[in-house]
Formats: structure tokens, sequence, C-alpha cells
């Protein structure tokens, strides 16, 4: 028996061995022969580690066979079976959809500009965002992922994001240890939730500095280069360059206008609990920079500004409206303008994570908060209309003009949100969130947006949740009570998660 | 603003301080499981530094990528796990993040014991809605005392493929260790017959490669689905099936929840007895002897009586 083990060992070694060389010569640059040597000594290694698992084995069946204890179970060998689907990639679908209430018609911020991302969600019943993740390892040095956002906004066609389409290096790419580089278009590493996508999030929505400062989060096109440094401590660094595309910025022209750099901290407080913070720094050029979402904006304005002047024009007090036309608003500017000019962000974020019995599945309190601050200086560009007439005495020769009217702010402002998840059973956990906004100075705004939310969410396996969350917003003078009832379930494969 | 920019750079810089760098450094073994890294303390002695990235009352399966682990797995020479997508939900994370070459599949720093021995409960059919199953099959390969022997010498291997001016001392131990694991055994096997076929039931499927060496009998699981806690008519199920069988015991894990198993017990009246599962799971069980030692104490408490 022992015999044959070895004759088969010692015959896939040679084999072995003879590709190697083969494959040696076959390189155009050969392998010294101490690399050679050493290969073999690998090969020879692992053989001889079969061979004694082997042996352990044998043993141990022989062992049995004498002992009147049941024998394992002789399982057949189950032949690797390569089909033609073996190499597809991974596939994962998230299913997202909400039923909303909400008290006030209408959610408008001032003194931000909010983006398609960061709405809030339509009232009544409505598919949320859906995704469709693509990822694989490409080869023995990078891994690739694509995630297709699906938008489902009522009166619109189905909108497609291309929310990630990157390429990442793996540690098999001969970089030195702890360095990392990621490439293409990928949620960056910004604050904590920048990095999730929103369905992992703990709650229905994003917080308001999210919301104002990156339209949910930052996903521009770029490059980001990490490196996690030896020691106890988790020490991580890294910078990034990006094109310049995604809010906070806009209408890139060189094609490389932002830069970033970042620092993480982290470690162990006790047996059960984590903690970990960070750092961040993003910095760049915004040009025209709209938050996506214009066309409805405008056209909104537009016909009430019509219903103003047609009122104006019955009771006969043209002169009034003309006499406002050139007293601005700036909140106005720094909620619905464009801008153009520069931005940064500086971020730290915090989170801590305690399981009381040491098992996270059962309980698990978690702890976090996120501190933004934007400096942002330049033009605010607002299209204002402006009613020309040939005959001021009559109105029918009057025609209305859109003009671009410019306003030079300061936009600085800051933000933050602090929030706990307590898991109280498996399936179950309550959380509550506090996040705010400080308007810029020069809104002369004297009511600071902030939002209050609490959730309860059930979550049968790690694949389905079902969540009912309750929010009060009151970002302008009215508060605007809010209920979200949302399900997120994900198909197929489902990637781990970080910290 | 100054201050945070000051913060920031201090940070950036605190962070990237170079280390001195030591001479002959041990070899660091991060073990995923506790009762991997009492085997790496048997094997490498002195000469190897030994982390477990879970303690004995915690669930592998669902721990959180920890930065403490990521930091770990960065600086380790040898990675020791379960494997059978045991640690799915976390190792992958760390091991492309940590970044650290040696310890990547493939490379002699990886080590997967389920790589190594004969798996049990390889699934035929793969579907989420039996739960979370791993493809590989079961990945509990530790509470089978045969497999650790064969792993004590993997182990030997790859420390001695790190760390070659240490051969000797690492070709001793584990001599030292086949010795005394197999005196061990020969004992554990004699007390193992006298359970042969005793009737449990268990909680999680954490114990298919303990009833199968030591020949007890599984009646009845309180988790219908892995990774799904029970539901209420599925445990009717068990109560019946406790009732016609003649289940003598109810088997938990530390890391196991308690109010299904109590619940089962007051039922059924057959009592609950948790065992140690690894390494740390008892008062007792500070290594892998006393893991089977007092596994088969508290076995044999309940047998006796009935």
């Amino acid at each position: 028996m022992y015999g044959i083990v070895r004759f088969v060992c010692a015959a896939v070694m040679g084999l072995s061995v003879w590709v190697v060389t083969s494959a040696v010569h076959a390189q155009s640059d050969p392998l010294t022969t101490e690399e050679l040597a050493a290969q073999i000594s690998t090969l020879k290694q692992e053989y001889e580690e079969r061979i004694t698992a082997l042996e352990a084995q044998l043993a141990a069946i022989k062992a049995e066979a004498r002992s009147p204890v049941r024998k394992a179970p002789a399982t057949a060998a189950m032949p690797v079976q390569a089909r033609d689907n073996s190499f597809n990639p991974a596939i994962g679908v998230v299913l997202n959809a909400m039923y909303t209430e909400f008290s006030e018609e209408q959610s408008e911020i001032q003194g931000f500009r909010f983006g398609h991302e960061s709405e809030r969600p339509v009232e009544g019943l409505g598919l949320g965002h859906s995704e469709i993740t693509v990822s694989s390892n490409i080869d023995d040095k990078f891994f690739g992922n694509l995630t297709l956002g699906l938008g489902v906004h009522p009166g619109e066609p189905l909108e497609l994001e291309l929310e990630e389409a990157y390429i990442q290096t793996l540690p098999g790419a001969g970089l030195p240890d702890g360095l990392r580089v990621k490439a293409g278009r990928a949620l960056w590493t910004l604050g904590y939730l920048n990095e999730l996508h929103a369905h992992a999030d703990d709650f229905s929505d994003r917080p308001l500095p999210y919301r104002a400062f990156l339209d949910g989060a930052y996903n521009d096109d770029g490059l980001e280069v990490s490196l996690v440094l030896p020691g106890d401590l988790y020490k991580e660094i890294g910078g990034g360059i990006f094109r310049g595309d995604d809010t906070p910025f806009g209408g890139s022209q060189s094609g490389r206008e932002v830069w970033s750099a970042f620092a993480r901290l982290g470690g162990d407080t006790g047996p059960n609990s984590a903690w970990r913070i960070g750092g961040y720094f993003l910095d760049g050029e915004a040009r025209n920079r709209a938050g996506g979402h214009l066309h409805a904006h405008e056209e909104d304005h537009g016909h009430e500004h019509e219903e103003e002047a047609h009122g104006h024009d019955e009771e006969g007090h043209e002169d009034d409206h003309a006499g406002e036309e050139h007293e601005h608003d700036y909140a106005e500017f720094l909620s619905d303008g464009m801008f153009t000019g520069d931005t940064r962000l500086y971020g730290i974020d915090f989170r801590h994570t305690w399981a009381p019995t040491g098992n996270a599945r059962d309980r698990e309190l978690i702890l976090q908060g996120e501190y933004f601050w934007r400096e942002e200086s330049g033009d605010y560009v607002l299209q204002e209309e402006h009613e020309e007439c040939t005959d001021p005495m009559d109105h029918s020769t009057c025609e209305i003009h859109m003009e671009d009217v410019t306003e030079s702010l300061n936009g600085d402002s800051r933000g933050w949100y602090a929030q706990a998840v307590y898991k109280f059973s498996p399936r179950w956990r309550v959380g509550a969130r506090y996040s705010r906004l400080s308007t810029p100075d020069d809104a002369e705004l004297s009511h600071d947006p902030e939002a209050m939310s609490a959730m309860i969410d059930w979550t049968n396996s790690e694949f389905s949740r079902i969540r009912l969350q309750y929010n009060r917003e009151s970002l302008t003078r009215e508060d605007d009570d809010q209920l979200i009832l949302q399900y997120i379930m994900s198909l197929g494969a489902h990637g781990a998660h970080s910290f | 603003m100054k201050a945070l920019h000051i913060a920031l750079l201090v940070m950036v810089l605190g962070a990237s301080l170079p280390l001195p760098a030591a001479a002959q450094s041990p070899v660091r073994v991060l073990a995923c499981e506790p009762e991997w890294a009492a085997l790496a303390r048997e094997i490498g002695g002195s000469d190897v530094i030994v982390h477990s990235a879970t303690h004995g009352r915690q669930d592998a399966h669902y721990i959180r990528a920890r930065p403490s682990l990521l930091a770990k797995v960065r600086r380790a020479d040898i990675l020791f796990c379960s494997g059978a997508e045991l640690e799915v939900g976390w190792l992958p994370v760390l091991l492309q993040r940590g970044a650290r070459n040696v310890v990547q599949p493939g490379q002699p720093g990886h080590i997967m014991a389920a790589d190594h021995v004969e798996v049990l409960e390889r699934p035929e059919v793969i579907d989420r809605s039996l739960g979370d199953i791993h493809p590989g099959g079961n990945p509990h390969v530790h509470l089978d005392p045969r497999n650790i022997v064969i792993l004590a010498k993997v182990l030997a291997n790859r420390l001695v493929h790190m760390d070659p001016s240490n051969v000797n001392a690492y070709h001793d131990r584990l001599a030292s260790f086949q010795a005394r694991w197999s005196d061990a055994m020969a004992g554990w096997r004699e007390r193992a017959e006298r359970l042969h076929g005793m009737e449990v039931i268990v909680y999680h499927k954490a114990w298919p490669y303990l009833l199968n060496w030591s020949g007890l009998e599984r009646v009845a699981a309180l988790e219908r689905v892995s990774g799904i806690p029970p539901a209420a008519q599925h445990l009717a199920q068990v109560v019946e099936s406790a009732r016609n069988s003649g289940a003598k015991v109810i088997i938990r894990a530390p890391f196991e929840p308690v109010d299904a198993s109590n619940w089962l017990s007051e039922k059924t009246a057959i009592p609950v007895v948790e065992l140690p599962f690894t390494v740390g799971g008892h008062p007792e069980v500070q290594d892998l002897f006393s893991l089977f030692d007092v596994t088969l104490t508290l076995l044999e408490e309940v047998h006796d009586r009935l």
C-alpha cells in the first residue's frame, strides 16, 4: 500500500519537474538554477506533505479497522468538474424597494444644492435602487468589479448608472506587502459610508452631510493607492488622483483635477470590541456644478415666475416686479446656482463595535460618527428671467429672456452625523441617528438643517432584511415627518463585509 | 481649520514612522480559530508568536473583519484556518486589504485545515434556501483527533520552510506531540467505545467530526437550516422527534444561543450539555488534550446518569 502511494507520488513529482523545466525553457528570460532549485524544493515539500497526510490517513484507517468504533465514511472522491461556466465571474443582485409616506409635499434644503442621488425617495410604493454586481479575479495579479445601479423614477426612463467599474491589484501582483492599487470608477476611501453601497447602510437614507457634500457618495473616475503599515495597531495611509466629474466637483477639463489623502488607525479595546478612526482630505475644482437634476428644477421655477408675472399684469403693478429684479437672495444662489470654483473637503470618522458575548451575530452595539468640513469659494450662477418690452405700456411687446446672474460667495460649511445601532437578538436591530448641517454664512439663513432618524430592522439571514424607519427632517423651517418601509435582498454572490 | 490640517498631518506622519527592524524575529502565526492557535503553540513553542482571530466563545463564521486582524494579517508569516468557507465572511477582506504576500492562497504561509483532511457533509445541492451552507463541506474538522495529527505535520513542514534555522526544534516538538497525542488518542478511543451509539440532539451542524469519530448518533438538529435561527414550527418537529427517539442529551457549543436548547430541554426533560467545542470553550480547556478530555468527561457524565 505504502509502496504504491510512494510510487504514484514520485511519478507525479517527476512529471511536475519535467513540466517546470520545460516551462523554464519556454520562458524568454530563463530562471536561474537557484530559482529552479527553489521551485523543485517547494514541489518536493508539497508532495512530502501530501504523502505525510496520506500516511497518517492510512494509519488512522488501519487503526480504525482494528477498533469497533465506526470508521470515517468513505465519501467518494469528488472529481473537480470543469464545466463551461466554471470561470464565470461571481454575480450578485441586490433588490430593494420602499413604501414611503411624507408629511410635506416638497423636500428642499436651503443653502445647499442636493443632487439626484440624495433626494427624498418617491412617495408611496416604489422601487429604490437595484444593483447588479459582477466581480472576479482576472488572473493572479488583478481583481475586477463592475456594479450597475438601476434607478427607477416615475415618469422617467430607467436610469442606468455605472456605480463602479474598477480593477484592483491582488496580493500576488508582486507589489510590496500591504500595498494596493485600485483604478477605474469606485466608491473611494472617504469617511466610513462612502465605501459602502447604499444597501449596506444601517439606515434607509444617507445622513445629511453625505447628501449635501457628496450627493450620496464620491465615485469619480481615478486611481487610488493605499498602504497598510506593519505593526500591532492597524495603520493605513493612502491617496488618489481623480478626474473631477462627480459631486462635489464637475466639468473637469484636464481630467485630473482632484486629489485625495487619507489615514486610518484601528485596534481592539478588548476581546469583543474594536474601533477605527480616520482622517480624509479631498481637494479639487468644480465647473458649473449642478448636482444633477437640473431640468426639473428649472422648469418648476419658470412656471412659478410665469404665474407671478401674470398676477402682476392683472393687478397692474409691473413696476414692483421690475424693482425686485436686482435684489438677490443669496441662499437661492447656494441652493439652486451652478458653482464654479475651488472646493475642499476634510473629514474625520469614528466607529466602535462591541459584541457583549463575543458573537456579533447575537448581540452587538455599533457607534459611528463622521464630521465633514467643506471649504468652498467661487461663483454661483443662477439663471433669472428678464422681461424686455419694446413698448413699456404694451405687454404684448414684451419678451422673456433667460439671463445668467453671478454672485461670488463663500460656501464654507460643516456637517456631521452620529448614530447608534443595537442588535438585541439575532434577527432584530434598532438604531437612532442624528445629522446636522451648518449652512454657509453667506446664505444668511438663521436655520441649520437637521434630521433625526429611528429605525428597526429584521434580518432573516445574511441575505435578506426588512426595515422600518422614521425620519423627522427639519431642512427648512417646516418639519417633514417621513415613514419608510424597505426591503433589501441579495441574490447570488455576496461579498465579505469590511469592518 | 488649521487644527484639522495639523491633525491629519500628525496622523499621516505617525502612521508612517519606520519601526525598528528586529534581527531574527520569531515566526508569526495567525490562527483563525483557537484550536489551530493551540496546535501552533505545541509545534512552534518559543520560536513562534501565535495569535488567534477568535476566542473559545466566538462563532468563527460570524466575526467582523476587525482592523486589528487586518494589522495581524499584514504581519503574519503563517495563516492557519479551518477553511471550507468557514471564514468566508471576513478572511477574504483581510487577505486582500492586508495584502501580505506570503499568506495568500497557494503560498507556503497559507494553511487551510480542510484542504488536508477528509471533509464531511459536502452538499449535493447548493441553494440559499438551504441556509448558509458551505459548498466545501463541514469545516469543523478539528473535532476528530485523527485530523489534528495530520495538521501537526503539515504545520511543522511549513514552519521549517519559513524558519529553516530552527528545523531541529520543530521536528523535536512534532515528534513529542505525535507521541503524546497517539497515547492520548488510545485512551480517548477506549472511552469513546463506551459512548458508542449514544443518541444526541445538536444545535448547529458543528459536531459531525466528533460524532463520526466517537460513534455518537445525531437524531435531530435544532437549526433546520444552518445560519438561520430555528423557527417555531421546526422546533415543534424537533420536540416530536426528540420524544420519539432515545436522545439522551442536547449538545451545545459555547457560542450557540442558549434559549432554543433550554426550551427543548424543558419540553422533553432531556439534559443540555455545553461542550467546549474548542480550546477556551470551557474553563478547564486550555490546550488540545484537555479539549478531548473534557468533552469526553462531560459526555460520560450524562451517559452514566441514565
